[in-house]
């Protein structure tokens, strides 16, 4: 017991006596590198010193243009959003003066706060903000539960007409929805043989998030299925031969092999289900979401700011409580990507999208 | 009674896909056949509050066959403006979104300080640019109610082509080659905003080239721009083809475009819906068409890796 450490002490090599060393050729030499080029150039001819030299100065001028583009294109991407911060938090006054850019003159809180009132994510029945969180995580963990059970099976067993059935997915990520909005509208207003009217009803959406269904369930199910096509199959026959079923052995070895693919499936439906304002607005008329208030906020705006429905406000400055909307309605969006970043961009390379 | 150990894995299969089959009948298969239905009715019976809606099957007397189609394609001039500008702005930024994304997707393949970073904020633009968010920032408040908002986009646009030509003196060049310089150039943020999903999967395509052909290909002293050619092309070949489909697919369907706002003016303020059925399947199939025929050219040129 008590010699434990002096073992771990004497195997270990003092920091101080590791030599600064990147590559083979520098160890033992005692030349820097700068020296050992300078050796080595005085066998090469003139062609190839030429040849080191533009490479030297390519591998330095390179990343000056590299950051140059990245910078450049990074600002174009960003500035719509510096543009909601710097509208959101100006008052009314600032859209007038042709000086005022970027920075507001009269900052003020004034405008966030009438905007959060007017999209009604104060009240306390029927919040968008509610409705949006309950229908978004919801919808989603059904979603990702039936895509993935449904990628398993098209993924792992032969059965007949597994190609003709994978076809429909194929069509489900073509087809787009409004094609089948009006007939699905139908569905849901005469529901059960005319017995049950579901519109407004949050089932509209999770019947089909449960059914694997719901919003671009088409491309979540191809996804599953590359990723489960991906693991190796050694996994599942231990399984069998251990005497489980397949169910169990989809619960009990699949899905712990599967974690950051479900996470990332889950990231992407919670952002899609977010952005939908087309499939929440054909069946909810009511019960409003995040997406629709925003679509609507202009009118909105006239009833509840400018207390009247025909206000001929200029957009020049009502543009002030729209960036505003924007920007409430991007803020968790933009919190999830900035806490799961890496879920987002290195999720897909190993969900299989690829491959 | 044993029942075979291949007839019973089989068995296993549709009960893992029945949740989704059944959902599919259901939400996807039956309004798919109803609406195809609808393309050939008489656009007077079917209203939602004659009780049309309900039965798809109306008597024959009512079908109206083929009329909506002809109606579409030669009486509605402005689906057919719409349909043209759609399929011409989708020819011309498809090109363009795919070499940015596979030119972006190199440059953040390579090592350097902040990587993550700039990742980052590549990818921002597919967590925010399919909502109507997107509307709003573009500038594009018509969708939203009020008119004229386009001139407080405040998305960051460039007439920079405009300007050299300008500059070099070159003023009356024709007017169709100018929209089309217009329509590739002006719009850089569409461009950067609509490549997120591409440079990702461009991104993953790179990391997938064996390490091995970097290696041979540094031994054979290639330079970067034969490298470029020989190595990354062939293998990023597959995922240009799978990007163009998506690409296409995503400007076809999105929710903004002409055609589709054009569908959706004839369902919600005309009431129409046999004719808007009519116009978003004939809508579908030429999209189909099109994506069919590149991709059947495409794939002549890509490169499968052999195992």
């Amino acid at each position: 017991m008590a010699e434990e450490p002096l073992q771990e002490q004497e195997g270990r090599i003092p920091a101080s006596a590791v030599p600064d060393v990147h590559e083979a050729h520098e160890i033992g030499s005692g030349m820097t590198k700068k020296e050992a080029m300078h050796i080595r150039m005085q066998h090469m001819d003139k062609a190839e010193i030429a040849a080191l030299r533009r490479r030297q100065l390519a591998e330095k001028v390179w990343p000056v243009f590299r950051f140059l583009i990245l910078f450049g294109l990074g600002f174009v991407i960003l500035t719509p959003l510096l543009f909601m911060i710097s509208y959101g938090f100006r008052s009314r006054a600032d859209m007038s003066d042709p000086t005022i850019i970027w920075i507001p003159r009269h900052p003020t809180l004034e405008i966030m706060k009438q905007t959060v009132s007017a999209m009604g994510l104060t009240k306390s029945s029927n919040n968008p903000l509610l409705n949006t969180l309950l229908l978004n995580i919801g919808c989603s963990l059904c979603q990702v539960a039936s895509c993935a059970v449904t990628g398993y099976g098209f993924a792992r067993f032969r059965f007949r007409g597994r190609e003709l059935l994978f076809g429909i997915v194929i069509l489900m990520i073509l087809v787009p929805t409004q094609i089948i909005s009006i007939p699905l509208y139908v569905t849901f207003r005469y529901f059960l043989f005319g017995s049950v009217n579901l519109i407004d009803n949050p089932l509209v959406m999770y019947l089909p998030a449960m059914t694997a269904n719901g919003i671009r369930a088409g491309l979540m199910i191809f996804i599953f299925r590359q990723f489960f096509r991906g693991l190796p199959k050694e996994l599942e026959d231990a399984a069998y031969l251990d005497g489980c079923g397949p169910f169990r052995t989809f619960l009990k070895v699949m899905i712990p092999n599967a974690g950051s693919s479900f996470l990332t499936v889950f990231l992407f439906s919670i952002v899609w289900y977010w952005n939908d304002y087309y499939v929440a607005g054909s069946f909810f008329s009511n019960r409003k979401t995040i997406s629709m208030v925003l679509k609507n906020l202009d009118a909105t705006l006239n009833v509840a700011i400018f207390n009247n429905a025909n206000a001929n406000v200029s957009v020049r400055e009502k543009i002030i409580w729209l960036e505003a909307g924007c920007l409430i309605s991007i803020t968790p969006l933009l919190i999830l990507y900035a806490c799961l970043q890496k879920h987002f961009t290195e999720g897909i390379e190993r969900s299989g999208l690829v491959g | 009674m044993k029942i075979p150990y291949e007839r019973r894995k089989s068995l296993y299969g549709y009960g893992f896909i029945s949740v989704w089959l059944i959902g599919t009948v259901l939400w996807f298969l039956k309004p798919l056949a109803e609406s195809l239905c609808y393309c050939f009715m008489d656009n007077r019976r079917l209203k939602p509050d004659s009780g049309g809606m309900q039965k798809v099957w109306l008597p024959l007397s009512d079908w109206q066959w083929l009329g909506n189609f002809k109606n579409a394609f030669t009486a509605d001039r402005e689906f057919r403006q719409a349909l043209v500008s759609v399929l011409r702005d989708t020819a011309l930024t498809t090109p363009m979104i795919l070499i940015f994304s596979l030119f972006i997707a190199v440059i953040l393949n390579q090592k350097f300080k902040g990587r993550g970073f700039a990742r980052a904020i590549f990818f921002l633009p597919v967590i925010i640019a399919t909502g109507p968010v997107y509307n709003i920032i573009s500038g594009n408040i018509a969708m939203t109610g009020a008119d004229s908002g386009a001139q407080f986009s405040t998305l960051f646009e460039t007439d920079m082509v405009d300007k050299l030509l300008g500059f070099l003196g070159v003023m009356n060049i024709s007017d169709s080659l100018s929209t089309v310089i217009n329509t590739v150039t002006t719009n850089i943020f569409g461009l950067v905003w609509s490549s997120g999903i591409q440079i990702l999967i461009f991104l993953a395509a790179l990391q997938n080239i064996p390490p091995s052909a970097k290696e041979a290909a540094a031994m054979e002293g290639a330079t970067a721009w034969e490298y470029f050619w020989k190595i990354t092309l062939p293998y990023v070949s597959p995922m240009i083809l799978a990007n163009f489909i998506y690409t296409v697919i995503d400007s076809f369907t999105k929710t903004d475009n002409a055609v589709m706002l054009r569908v959706l003016t004839i369902q919600q303020k005309d009431m129409s819906y046999a004719y808007a059925a009519a116009m978003s399947w004939s809508y579908f199939l030429i999209v189909m068409a099109v994506v069919g025929i590149i991709t059947l050219i495409i794939s002549k040129y890509v490169f499968y890796e052999v195992d």
